[in-house]
C-alpha cells in the first residue's frame, strides 16, 4: 500500500528587523538612572552613573569663573578631544550633586556650554567616559551671595 | 508655542548652536520658598537632518531660562535644526530654526 505524504513547504519568514540605527530613541538618563539625581555626594553620583569612581585627571578643558557674583547664573563650559560617549557635570554646593548628563552623538564636537546654579561656594566636576575609562576635572567656584563681588 | 530662541551658524562644516529656553527651572528648595510647584527641564535634545546632534538630561540646577551652547558637524547652511525639551510636568516644546 502506497502512502502519499504531503510535504509542506514551510516558508520561514525572516522578520526583517530594521537594523537602521534608531537615532531618535534618545537616552533619557532621568528614566534610566533615577538614583543618580538623588545622590547627594559627587562620588556617589559618579558611581551611580558610571559604575566606578576611578578616574584619570585631566584631558578636559573646563572653564568656570573663579568667583561668581551671582550663584544663580554660573557659566560653565568645557571642551575635550576625547571620543567620549558620556559626559556629566556635578557640583557639591546644592542638595543633590548631578547637574547634567550629556549623551554624546557621533557627529558632535565636544565644546559645550551651560549655565548652572549653585547655592554656595563649591566645586564643579566634569566627568567624561571614553571606552569605559573615566576622565575628570574639577574647579572651585566661589559664590559671593548678595555681595558686590571682589 | 515657541519658547526657545535658537541661533545656529555654520562655519567650515561646524555648526555652532546657542539656545535660550524660557523656563523658570524651579528647584525643590526654590519652589518651596516661592510656594510654587517644582518644575524644571529634564531632557533636552537637538536634531538636524533626522539625527540627534546634542542630547542632555538635566537637573534642577541649571539656571533659570537655561542657555546652552554646543557644536556639531554634518549639517550645512539652510538645514533645519529642531530643539525638543521636556520638563518635569511633561510639558514639551519643539522649536525649529534654519542654520545660517
Amino acid at each position: 500500500m502506497l502512502e502519499r505524504r504531503k510535504f509542506l513547504g514551510l516558508s520561514v519568514l525572516a522578520f526583517g528587523v530594521a537594523t537602521a540605527p534608531v537615532n531618535l530613541s534618545a537616552v533619557n538618563f532621568r528614566e534610566t538612572k533615577p538614583n543618580l539625581w538623588k545622590a547627594t555626594k559627587v562620588d556617589d553620583a559618579i558611581k551611580e552613573l558610571f559604575g566606578t569612581t576611578t578616574a584619570t585627571k585631566g584631558k578636559i578643558k573646563l572653564k568656570a569663573p573663579d568667583i561668581a557674583e551671582n550663584g544663580a547664573v554660573i557659566p560653565v563650559s568645557f571642551e575635550t578631544d576625547l571620543k567620549a560617549s558620556k559626559i556629566a557635570v556635578f557640583q557639591d554646593a546644592n542638595p543633590e550633586s548631578a547637574v547634567a548628563v550629556f549623551d554624546i552623538p557621533d557627529n558632535a564636537i565636544i565644546d559645550y556650554g551651560i549655565r548652572i546654579k549653585m547655592a554656595e561656594t563649591g566645586t564643579v566636576t566634569v566627568v567624561a567616559q571614553e571606552n569605559g575609562k573615566l576622565y575628570k576635572v574639577s574647579k572651585l567656584v566661589k559664590v559671593t551671595i548678595g555681595g558686590c563681588g571682589g | 508655542m515657541a519658547k526657545t530662541r535658537i541661533k545656529a551658524k555654520e562655519k567650515k562644516g561646524v555648526v555652532t548652536v546657542k539656545t535660550l529656553s524660557k523656563h523658570p527651572m524651579l528647584s525643590y528648595v526654590e519652589a518651596k520658598r516661592a510656594k510654587k510647584e517644582v518644575n524644571f527641564i529634564t531632557h533636552f535634545m537637538a536634531e538636524a537632518n533626522g539625527k540627534v546632534v546634542y542630547e542632555v538630561s538635566t537637573s534642577q540646577f541649571l539656571s533659570k531660562d537655561p542657555y546652552m551652547k554646543f557644536k556639531f558637524t554634518g549639517a550645512k547652511k539652510g538645514d533645519e535644526i529642531t530643539i525638543t525639551w521636556v520638563d518635569l510636568k511633561g510639558n514639551k516644546d519643539v522649536s525649529t530654526k534654519k542654520i545660517r
